[in-house]
């Protein structure tokens, strides 16, 4: 008789089928608070119950048996995964800092960030690529739209 | 059907006003260059020339935009193609199969087929609205909104077949994708979901949640890839490639006539349009094919009926907005935003009063698209250019653009902040096998399914089966989705019964 156990956990689908759950519950909660009448709920209260149904249909594939078909990102390293988290992190330093300190320091230390996580070594090509794309897109984007870009140093 | 008079009316216009051509090849090239800037739209390309259009006369000031929508609609199929980034809603299954493609080193000839089909799509359609412009007009008068919300859910249900390996969670993805669409003010005056946040009163930023659910999402997976056409020999620009591609286009004639003629249907639906088009015509395709597995990975035909269709919906949407007035989308908005900065008003009593001008526009329009051709050719050529560049390049400076277009969209950081939540949900979607598109388009449809839903409650007084009795229109629509489901699973069966018979013992 085996040790092991028969199913395992993916972790990942886990988070994001109880992301989405309960986005789905706070959402319906929210639109009953404001109003119950039929102009209000009429497609979020029945798609809210058919899309927490599915739910609980996809629930039985956060655990899998061992000898299931591979979810699309198995053999996926550590290390990769964390460079994918490393670049969502930047990403979203880029979107909050953007307007607070300005379009051209946040490119200019987005780009040298998420080079050095994609992979490039030469410290050199790095910031020179990152100063060269940051100045030609702030005068090159500036120019076509006439959103005014919040900038500190251009 | 066809006014003679106009018609000759409309070339002796064209020939005695040689300032409507010289706009064409600039409008063209302005299309191309935004379309295929990831994060510029179509409308945001047309928008930022509509100033320009100011000191035009009408007709060149016309023609020069919808050169711009020409360009601009094939345009965005490039980034489409060669990053999986989608310019605009209207490309979305053209990543489907072009994307594959390229990363089986067939870029060059899935840009020829892009190219073709969409040249072939727009010829197809204006030829059709050249014919059809009268009897359009009176159709989609008529659509009410139990019509609407029974294409919307039509298209919502054709997700189902490009759900990919698991359906729930091709459903739930289109289901969240709704339920996120309709956050914000409903139609009725209801404020939902917004957690006191001020631009979610408006709803979702659409442009940003898109393009961080499609491309920024997509390019997070990439962060471990060096280029992106892993084989070196693969990476290079072939000007005979892209000639064969264009030659290949030519071996589907129904799949570029289905995609047209959906194309044209569809785009002429105010609110739906090629959004809804290029998926439909994708998913018809799919459907219709002897070898619908091979489809999603570098399918030409898939390509072909996503752009054929995409492309003719400019016919569609050009129709509809000629004839009543109402634009389709953004772009068919600005142009009539141009029609009233130049004292004219889009409509019935217009095309009563100037077919010559209508009869004109799609003369040029035929010009257009012939002259996309060659000039599309040489674009090209230039964008494959862009499979050479490291990724460790282009991720960076992709994502940068994409946030610097999702700002100037929404005129605040509501748009980057949008575009890393939805990067991060597409992200981890694909990661799951959740199909993307879905929510994408039911992040997309939201609205409308809540606003034409709400709007049949109010006219039917909650009777909807004796309302629908009443709109044949309605029962033709949903009888024609219950059939396209039919079909669906009948050719699911037999293929699945094929594979079985097909197993070695």
């Amino acid at each position: 008789m085996s040790s092991k156990p028969r199913r395992k956990v993916v972790w990942g689908h886990l988070v994001l089928l109880s992301v989405i759950v309960v986005t789905v519950i706070a959402y319906l909660l929210d639109a009953r608070g404001v109003s119950t009448l039929p102009t209000n709920l009429l497609l979020i209260q029945p798609l809210s119950i058919f899309a927490l149904i599915l739910a609980a249909f996809i629930l039985p594939g956060v655990f899998p048996r061992k000898d299931a078909a591979k979810e699309p990102v198995a053999g996926e390293t550590r290390l990769e995964l964390m460079r994918c988290l490393a670049l969502i992190a930047a990403l979203g330093l880029l979107a909050f800092t953007l307007e607070r300190i300005g379009f051209d320091v946040a490119t200019f230390l987005f780009m040298v960030a998420t080079m050095a996580i994609c992979g490039e070594r030469r410290w050199w090509v790095n910031i020179g690529f990152s100063a060269l794309f940051t100045i030609l897109l702030i005068y090159g984007y500036g120019t076509i739209t006439p959103f005014p870009f919040p900038l500190t140093v251009l | 059907m066809i006014e003679l008079d106009a018609v000759s009316a409309a070339f002796a216009l064209l020939s005695s006003d040689l300032s409507a051509w010289l706009y064409l090849l600039p409008g063209l090239v302005i299309g191309l260059v935004f379309g295929a800037m990831p994060g510029i739209s179509i409308t945001m390309a047309m928008a930022f020339a509509l100033p320009a259009t100011l000191y035009m006369d009408f007709l060149p000031a016309i023609i020069f935009l919808t050169a711009i929508y020409t360009g601009a609609g094939f345009g965005g199929s490039v980034p489409a193609v060669l990053m999986n980034i989608p310019g605009t809603s209207s490309a979305v299954a053209t990543t489907f199969d072009g994307y594959p493609m390229a990363r089986a080193g067939r870029h060059n000839e899935a840009l020829g087929v892009a190219l073709a089909s969409s040249v072939l799509g727009c010829l197809g359609s204006y030829l059709m609205l050249f014919l059809l412009i009268g009897p359009v007009s009176g159709l989609v008068l008529k659509l009410g909104p139990l019509e609407m919300f029974a294409v919307a859910i039509w298209g919502m249900l054709l997700l189902g077949s490009l759900a990919g390996t698991y359906l729930a969670r091709g459903l739930l993805a289109g289901a969240f994708g709704v339920l996120l669409g309709t956050v914000g003010f409903n139609s009725a005056g209801f404020i939902r979901g917004t957690m006191g946040i001020p631009w979610l009163l408006d709803g979702v930023p659409q442009i940003p949640a898109m393009m961080g659910l499609l491309a920024a999402s997509q390019l997070i997976g990439l962060v471990n890839t060096t280029y992106l056409i892993t084989d070196e020999s693969a990476r290079k620009i072939s000007f005979g490639k892209t000639l064969s591609g264009i030659r290949l286009t030519f071996r589907f004639p129904w799949v570029i006539m289905r995609g047209s003629i959906i194309g044209v249907l569809i785009g002429a639906i105010p609110g739906v349009g090629s959004s809804i088009s290029n998926l439909l015509s994708y998913s018809e395709t799919r459907r219709n094919s002897d070898d619908p597995d091979s489809f999603g990975k570098g399918n030409p035909a898939g390509v072909i009926a996503a752009e054929a269709a995409n492309s003719s919906s400019e016919g569609g949407a050009m129709g509809t907005m000629l004839a009543l007035g109402i634009p389709g989308g953004g772009a068919t908005a600005i142009l009539l935003a141009a029609f009233a900065m130049h004292n004219i008003v889009g409509g019935p009593s217009f095309i009563a009063n100037n077919k010559d001008i209508v009869y004109a526009l799609i003369f040029s329009n035929f010009a257009q698209a012939v002259l996309l051709l060659f000039v599309g050719l040489g674009f090209v050529y230039v964008a494959s250019y862009i499979v050479r560049v490291p990724l460790h390049y282009l991720i960076p400076s992709v994502l940068v653009v994409s946030n610097f277009g999702a700002y100037a969209i929404e005129g605040s950081a509501a748009g980057p902040i949008t575009l890393w939540v939805f990067a991060i949900l597409g992200w981890a979607m694909l990661r799951y096998g959740y199909p993307v598109a879905a929510a994408v388009v039911g992040l997309l449809l939201g609205g409308l399914l809540e606003s034409n839903l709400l709007r049949t409650y109010q006219i039917s007084g909650g009777d909807y089966v004796d309302y629908a009795v009443q709109r044949p229109g309605a029962l033709i629509i949903f009888a024609l989705m219950l059939g396209s489901i039919a079909l669906q699973a009948v050719s699911k069966r037999r293929r699945a019964s094929k594979l079985s018979a097909g197993k070695p013992e």
